[in-house]
């Protein structure tokens, strides 16, 4: 997912990101809303149907069609963040390998499940490095603001929802679910208040005359639409 | 020492003391919801309105204030006992949101938003006032929480009672495995005093949100925009912490049950990308013919959103009231 601070100057390739995320969401809420019109359709055929091989049928087809449309949003998150750490070339050269590294991984065990672990797990530390370069405030970062917090909740929103992929994914047996999942919880939505909030209580802070803080909502108002 | 026959029967007066008050505050209740309603659509009554909607939040106060006293009572009332030990496991405490009483909470919240929203006042508070009267009259006369309250818990503790009063082992022994794991897997849950109650605050602001929407789309100024940005944004972060924390408590309470793509989960997945859609396409608002695909966006949100509620009532699962 692209970042709010690059808004104001948002390329032909953040807005493409920006695009491919979207068109991603709106797949998913597709799948979601055509799932629930069939398990619809197969309670008012079958009442029992949850407890026939239907069911199961339909919870293997629905995860098929999730797993490729979760990858596809964590490969955007993956060259959308990273963009101000380091080049797209290299960092599409860097998706790439992971997702090869994934396949690697699951084509060894012979389990889906193994492959998008690698894959998440190799995306959640590439999320770890950003989030701690945004911290430390390195020098590459090229946002148009200077508002760290609302960076840093960027990072930390991506990371949480690549942390709740792996708990989905690896971590649903393992004693490590819960502490990961509650950090996934916490970083998912500490992550989105810092993003939506940091940069207007920066803003309010500014004082007057200071160059403006570019924001994500890029409308001012008494604009018309 | 635990009496079924005692308790059955100060669990009916207690219900019947809930009734009486009921029979009090529901016309109240409904008069000042028609009212509010009356005073939202109609120009001239219009600069009633702020005095109603604090009249029906007030009683509507009132009666949570009634439900509070119920609950108390149930679990000052509702013990569960052991059988092979004589032992009491503990009360029920049953979640202020639950079955007839959702409706009646959602439309508070909502009634409350109305009451307290600032930016775009004249406009958004007659749509929202609007709204939460007809929840307030939908939760009244189609819930019946004061004449019907809680009816799948009731009817279960009921029948509790009455194996326990039968006096037959297997049967007393049955209803206690199946009242303690309700008891502790669902009523006692912390999870339960917290998801609800943070999906209904997102759900009251994005019914703003959606409100300042369709202004924004009948009168093309951004400022409404801006209004139904900052209402989605404060409802998304309950939404999202609110969905997830139910993620490891369903896999504890509901291990073997098919839960996982059931259709109300479904239908909340879908809900929350739709959103998240909307606010991150919302970055880019200034590029040219964005707003359109920002408001197709915020529209069909909330449309998932009364979708996903209906969903609970339609569509047979582990969420399911159907």
């Amino acid at each position: 997912m692209t970042d709010p601070m690059t808004a104001k100057t948002a390329s032909g390739w953040d807005r493409l990101l920006m695009m491919v995320t979207v068109v991603l969401l709106g797949a998913l809420g597709t799948q979601s809303l055509l799932g629930t019109l069939y398990a619809w359709w197969a309670y008012r055929v079958d009442p029992l149907w949850e407890r026939h091989a239907g069911y199961a049928a339909f919870i293997d087809t629905m995860n098929l069609i999730a797993a490729p449309l979760v990858v596809a949003l964590v490969v955007v998150m993956g060259l959308c963040v990273p963009k101000r750490l380091v080049a797209k070339r290299t960092l599409v050269v860097l998706s790439a390998g992971m997702l090869v590294v994934g396949v690697l991984g699951g084509a060894a065990t012979g389990s889906l499940a193994v492959g998008l672990a690698v894959y998440l797990a190799l995306s959640a530390l590439i999320q770890v490095a950003v989030v701690v370069l945004t911290v430390a405030g390195a020098g590459g970062l090229a946002y148009l603001s200077e508002n760290r917090l609302a960076k840093v909740g960027s990072g930390l929103l991506h990371l949480g929802f690549i942390l709740f992929a792996l708990v989905i994914v690896a971590l649903q047996r393992s004693p490590l679910m819960l502490p990961v999942f509650y950090a996934s919880a916490i970083m998912l939505t500490g992550g989105s208040a810092l993003s939506f909030y940091a940069r207007e209580s920066v803003r309010r802070m500014q004082p007057a005359g200071a160059p403006a803080v570019a924001e994500g909502n890029t409308t001012r108002p008494g604009d018309d639409v | 020492m635990f009496s079924a026959t005692a308790t059955a029967a100060a669990l009916e007066s207690t219900a019947a003391t809930l009734a009486t008050l009921g029979q009090m505050i529901v016309p109240v209740l409904l008069a000042l919801a028609a009212s509010t309603a009356l005073a939202a659509i109609v120009p001239t009554l219009r600069r009633w309105l702020p005095t109603a909607l604090g009249l029906l939040v007030g009683a509507l106060a009132l009666g949570e204030a009634a439900f509070v006293w119920f609950h108390l009572r149930l679990w000052q009332l509702c013990q569960v006992v052991d059988p092979a030990t004589g032992q009491v496991t503990g009360s029920f405490a049953v979640p202020l949101w639950i079955e007839s009483e959702k409706l009646y909470v959602w439309a508070f919240i909502l009634a409350v938003i109305a009451l307290v929203v600032r930016r775009q006042r004249a406009e958004l508070q007659p749509a929202l006032a609007v709204t939460a009267a007809a929840l307030t009259i939908g939760a009244l006369l189609w819930s019946r929480p004061f004449a019907e309250p809680l009816p799948s818990f009731l009817g279960g503790y009921q029948g509790y009672l009455a194996a326990w009063a039968s006096g037959d082992p297997g049967a007393m022994m049955g209803a206690f495995q199946s009242m303690e794991g309700s008891r502790r897997f669902f009523y006692n849950t912390w999870y339960m005093w917290v998801h609800p109650p943070l999906l209904f605050i997102s759900y009251g602001a994005f019914v703003a949100s959606f409100a300042a929407t369709v202004l924004m789309i009948m009168r093309r100024h951004s400022s409404y925009e801006q209004t139904a940005y900052r209402w989605a944004r404060f409802g998304y972060l309950p939404l999202t912490f609110g969905m997830l924390i139910g993620f490891p408590w369903a896999i504890m309470a509901w291990q073997g049950e098919s839960w996982w793509w059931s259709g109300k989960v479904n239908m909340s997945i879908m809900m929350w990308v739709l959103y998240t859609a909307y606010l991150h396409a919302r970055l880019y608002l200034r590029h040219k013919g964005m707003w359109r695909v920002v408001a197709a966006l915020a529209v069909l949100s909330f449309v998932a959103l009364v979708l996903t509620y209906i969903t609970t009532y339609v569509v047979p699962g582990a969420h399911s009231v159907v």
